[in-house]
């Protein structure tokens, strides 16, 4: 537990992060269904040629791609570490706790009754929906009896998802909007929408920032109810600021290329495994771990199924899958219930 | 005495609603029937080729088949939460649909057989269905009792959990087998793992019907040892019953019948929770009563859903495990709610 002896790790990881942003940058970019020389990718770059096919794809998909999913990596790995530590759940995370579910729920209903809403109010909307499905699973939480540990919480988590998301396919279905709902729906990275990405960054630097803010006060939250109280902590408004970060994180990155199930989950974990328990490393470092580790993700997806692109929703849960198995198998039972 | 009655009573009574909801359901549709149409059509009084092809074709067997998957549902839910001593469980959030669904979609990309004309491929490989998704359900359970148990006991925490995850992976499986059909057969597919049987014929009744059938007569038979499950460990042994091997039989005879399901229809979530606990609340802690009821109650559950979702929405449909879960969940979660623990 001693953090100031092992501060170099963190601190390491911050350094050396940004040779493997670069590195999944430049494969995520020149490597793809077209494969496009160094040359012309540093070209489409530096003078943008519209009439040229290679520079289009550059600039208007590989870029905007990758930059997605750096970001929404961050985001997604940040909102689930702030969770985690607030609520002192080891499975607390967006996909599980319905956050992802209550966005695109709300989502649905804007696309059904108000079509044509600009970019800025689906992020907005998608916060608000964010905002709902955290407030509904921890109402429910609070209300039942250990609703808050965590294989309750998991479990009203999952029922309370698929109770948002099938409300949503049959107002869909009815409304024969399904295909148009299911891009938002199914993590659709490789689709992203330029504007809708210039719009949305701002939204989550705003969560980011906020998370930064308030990650001292999470590792104190993290100690447990009493003892930060004991502190002499204003629990109340570090959990509203925190649940705010996770409602700007999470509402922008559903907004931004849908559901993305485990990376919220799994990221938190390793990281805390590496640097230890003090959050004001743990949320720098899951940021950049998981932009990473989504980043990387993105590439496999498009190699899977070559020439075919696969969902990363797909290639996030066939890793996701076991390292919660393990963690099930390692942390899991009644003594963490 | 007092309570055989109350058990004969409570059949009674679902054997009332089930006739009503069947009713419903076979009268009522994008093409209205009078009762006295209906009796003819059945009767074959005076037949009328518009009136066969609704009845034959399309609602009877569709009813025959949400009965089918009620009963089986209901059994299966009942072994499972007797099994695991655990009120919660339900084959769906234990990932045995899933899990079933999964090789079944891997079933279907294998033959390439055309799940829209199912009709026209071979009757061979509609029966070979179910025994596909035994394999995958099999595989769930498999991993479930692995990743579930502590110090020779299944541990319920980490029963629910093992269950959301490995529902998550096979759910990720299916949708990436899925991706590899052609459009149309993906459409279908993605219907299909929602849970839903508006496309039931003759064919898929008779794929399912004999594997409820013996199964449930097995795990009938056996009911008596759940009651025993819910005692203590140690005790069910010095009575001299084989504790594992027993649990292990009727798992895997609850396996089949899930697979056999969703087989025809797709997961279907919540019926296997619900209906054994409306059933404990009606007649009490007997598995040999409970069990019947459950099956009951499934079944009831089951066609009324799928009035509901062939016809609020007319004349587009709503897949039948939708109604189901917007039904289940508020009833899950009054169950939490109420739960002590």
């Amino acid at each position: 537990m001693s953090t100031k002896k092992t501060n170099w790790i963190p601190i390491t990881m911050l350094v050396i992060s940004p040779f493997f942003i670069l590195l999944a940058i430049v494969i995520s970019v020149l490597y793809g269904t077209k494969d496009i020389s160094a040359l012309t990718a540093w070209q489409a770059i530096t003078e943008f040629d519209p009439n040229n096919v290679d520079h289009n794809i550059i600039a208007g998909s590989r870029i905007p791609r990758v930059v997605a999913a750096l970001l929404v990596g961050a985001f997604l790995a940040v909102a689930g570490a702030i969770m985690q530590g607030i609520t002192r759940n080891y499975l607390a995370s967006p996909s599980i706790m319905g956050v992802n579910d209550g966005s695109a729920f709300v989502i649905t209903l804007a696309i059904v009754f108000f079509p044509g809403l600009s970019n800025y109010q689906m992020i907005i909307l998608s916060m608000v929906g964010s905002a709902l499905g955290a407030g509904l699973v921890f109402g429910f939480g609070s209300v039942i009896r250990n609703g808050l540990s965590p294989v309750r919480l998991a479990i009203i988590g999952t029922v309370i998802g698929t109770f948002l998301s099938s409300i949503a396919s049959a107002i869909a279905l009815f409304n024969q909007v399904s295909q148009t709902v299911s891009i938002w729906y199914n993590a659709k990275l490789h689709a992203v929408d330029v504007d809708m990405l210039r719009v949305a960054i701002p939204f989550g630097i705003i969560g980011l920032l906020l998370a930064l803010f308030t990650s001292k006060s999470v590792t104190v939250a993290s100690l447990g109810e009493d003892i930060a109280i004991g502190l002499g902590q204003r629990t109340k408004w570090v959990k509203a600021l925190s649940i705010l970060a996770v409602v700007f994180l999470t509402g922008t990155s559903v907004a931004l290329v849908g559901k993305i199930a485990f990376v919220g989950l799994v990221i938190p974990h390793i990281v805390r495994f590496i640097v230890g328990v003090d959050y004001r490393y743990i949320i720098p470092c899951s940021a950049v771990v998981g932009s990473i580790f989504l980043a990387f993700c993105d590439i496999i997806s498009r190699f899977i199924n070559y020439p075919f692109e696969t969902p990363i929703g797909i290639v996030t849960a066939v890793i996701g899958v076991p390292f919660f198995l393990y963690l099930i198998r390692t942390k899991g039972g009644e003594k963490s219930a | 005495m007092l309570r055989s009655n109350r058990f004969v009573l409570t059949l009674f009574v679902i054997f009332l609603l089930t006739f009503g909801a069947f009713y419903l359901h076979i009268t009522n549709g994008s093409f209205d029937m009078s009762v006295w149409d209906v009796i003819k059509t059945l009767l074959r009084i005076d037949p009328n080729p518009k009136h066969d092809l609704v009845i034959f074709d399309f609602r009877l067997p569709r009813i025959v088949i949400a009965m089918l998957i009620g009963i089986g549902l209901g059994i299966a839910g009942t072994v499972m939460q007797g099994v695991t001593r655990n009120g919660l469980a339900d084959p769906g959030i234990l990932g045995i649909n899933a899990g079933a669904g999964a090789s079944i979609v891997l079933f279907l990309l294998l033959f390439q057989m055309k799940a829209k004309h199912i009709t026209d491929g071979s009757w061979t490989s509609t029966m070979m269905m179910p025994i596909f998704g035994f394999v995958g359900g099999a595989l769930a359970a498999a991993l479930i009792l692995i990743f579930s148990r502590k110090n020779g006991r299944m541990d319920m925490q980490r029963l629910i959990l093992t269950g959301i995850s490995i529902n998550s992976g096979f759910g990720a499986l299916s949708m990436y087998i899925s991706l590899k059909m052609n459009p149309q057969d993906f459409e279908m597919a993605a219907v299909w793992m929602v849970g839903s049987i508006y496309n039931a014929n003759w064919v898929f009744v008779l794929s399912m019907l004999p594997w409820i059938v013996i199964l449930s007569v097995i795990i009938y038979r056996k009911a008596h040892l759940l009651d025993y499950f819910q005692l203590e460990e140690g005790t069910v042994t010095s009575l001299g019953i084989s504790v594992e091997k027993e649990k292990i039989i009727l798992i895997l005879c609850s396996v089949g019948l899930i697979s056999a399901c969703v087989s025809v229809s797709g997961s279907i979530g919540f019926i296997g929770l619900m209906a054994p606990h409306i059933a404990r609340s009606l007649v009490g802690l007997r598995h040999r009563l409970i069990m019947p009821v459950s099956a009951g109650v499934g079944m009831f559950l089951l066609i009324i859903s799928d009035y509901i979702s062939k016809t609020v929405f007319e004349p587009s449909e709503l897949p039948v495990g939708i109604v189901v879960s917007i039904i289940g969940i508020p009833y899950f979660l009054y169950l939490l709610v109420k739960s002590k623990a």
